[in-house]
């Protein structure tokens, strides 16, 4: 597997958490699992990388941690999406895709986007 | 099961945040701790070998420390204070509207006249209509310049079509305030034209400049990535 740089990974963090939430609430550990889940491993957020990038983006307002019962019976904080978190989504896939496709002139690298 | 709360209390020490929200980091730290070390124990890891690889997960508790610290301590920056809205509906509609004007200002100056149509002969008392022809051919630009910027700041197809329509809004709401504040203020203007003058205003300075409007912002009005 290969290791991605810190900023690469919380700014690519940012969206991965944006994209996931847009589809339903989720806690924490529920996040960094379908993270790891859907880009096959590449991107992994452990509890010290996860934790302090949801506080910001819930400190921006994007997301909102709210104390609920899980199927476990368990209370977690599910973060959801905001208002204003859902309209972050379409600026920073644009920016990301801008990201890449700059790459990809120069270097060749392809995205699946 | 472990304490973790406790463990994780140990590693970070006192954070001297708010009791509350110390508290509820601890909680919420210590819930995916336990998570992944379920996760790892349904693989066959002993129970005490998955609390020391949780543990071990974390490779400088220090650092996550300071970055939990920074983050709860530090001020959201203007970047986030300026909302969704103020990008999205308020500075685009502020923009359309400030150019409008300096567009109408500047017509008035190097442009060819408008074209005045009284409705009576009586041309000192009556409204009259205003064609301003060359100002209502350049509105498609200012209508697209802010349905674009609109939705190129994630807003929705109504805020991308406010933002382009507010020169026009802008006027209507000046009318409206203007009416009754003449029939208090000015004592020149004959009350039995106030409506007829409002109805004009609003025909030649909001109706038909929105035409235009919504002719440039028409190929812009999409619905944002995020919601299509």
């Amino acid at each position: 597997m290969i290791g991605i740089d810190t900023r690469i990974k919380r700014g690519s963090g940012e969206l991965a958490i944006l994209a996931l939430l847009n589809q339903e609430p989720l806690h924490g550990y529920e996040i960094s699992k379908r993270i790891a889940q859907r880009t096959a491993g590449v991107l992994q957020f452990n509890l010290a990388s996860l934790y302090p990038l949801l506080y910001r983006m819930e400190k921006r307002g994007w997301v909102k941690g709210k104390w609920e019962e899980a199927k476990s019976g368990r209370k977690r904080r599910y973060y959801h999406l905001t208002r204003n978190g859902k309209k972050q989504l379409a600026p920073l896939r644009e920016k990301w895709g801008m990201f890449f496709q700059a790459l990809h002139r120069i270097a060749g690298v392809a995205h699946a986007g | 099961m472990p304490d973790n709360q406790g463990l994780i209390r140990e590693r970070l020490g006192k954070l001297g945040l708010e009791t509350r929200r110390e508290e509820e980091i601890l909680r919420e730290l210590g819930e995916h701790l336990a998570d992944h070390a379920a996760a790892l124990e349904a693989r066959g890891v002993t129970p005490d070998a998955a609390a020391q690889e949780v543990l071990e997960s974390v490779s400088n508790w220090p650092e996550l420390r300071n970055e939990i610290l920074r983050v709860e301590t530090e001020e959201v920056t203007m970047d986030y204070r300026l909302n969704y809205r103020s990008k999205a509906l308020w500075l685009p509609a502020l923009c359309a509207l400030t150019l409008s004007n300096v567009l109408l200002a500047l017509m008035q100056v190097f442009g060819p006249l408008p074209h005045f149509y009284w409705l009576s002969r009586d041309m000192s008392m009556r409204p009259y209509f205003t064609f301003f022809v060359p100002w209502l051919i350049s509105q498609p630009v200012v209508g697209a310049m802010a349905a674009y910027w609109s939705r190129r700041a994630g807003g929705a197809v109504l805020h991308q079509l406010l933002a382009a329509l507010a020169p026009a809004i802008a006027l209507l709401g000046l009318f409206v305030l203007i009416i009754p504040f003449s029939i208090i203020l000015d004592k020149h203007v004959a009350h039995n034209i106030r409506l007829t003058a409002f109805l004009v205003l609003t025909a030649t300075w909001v109706l038909l400049p929105s035409v235009p409007l919504l002719i440039g912002a028409a190929p812009f009005l999409r619905k944002p990535q995020a919601q299509a």
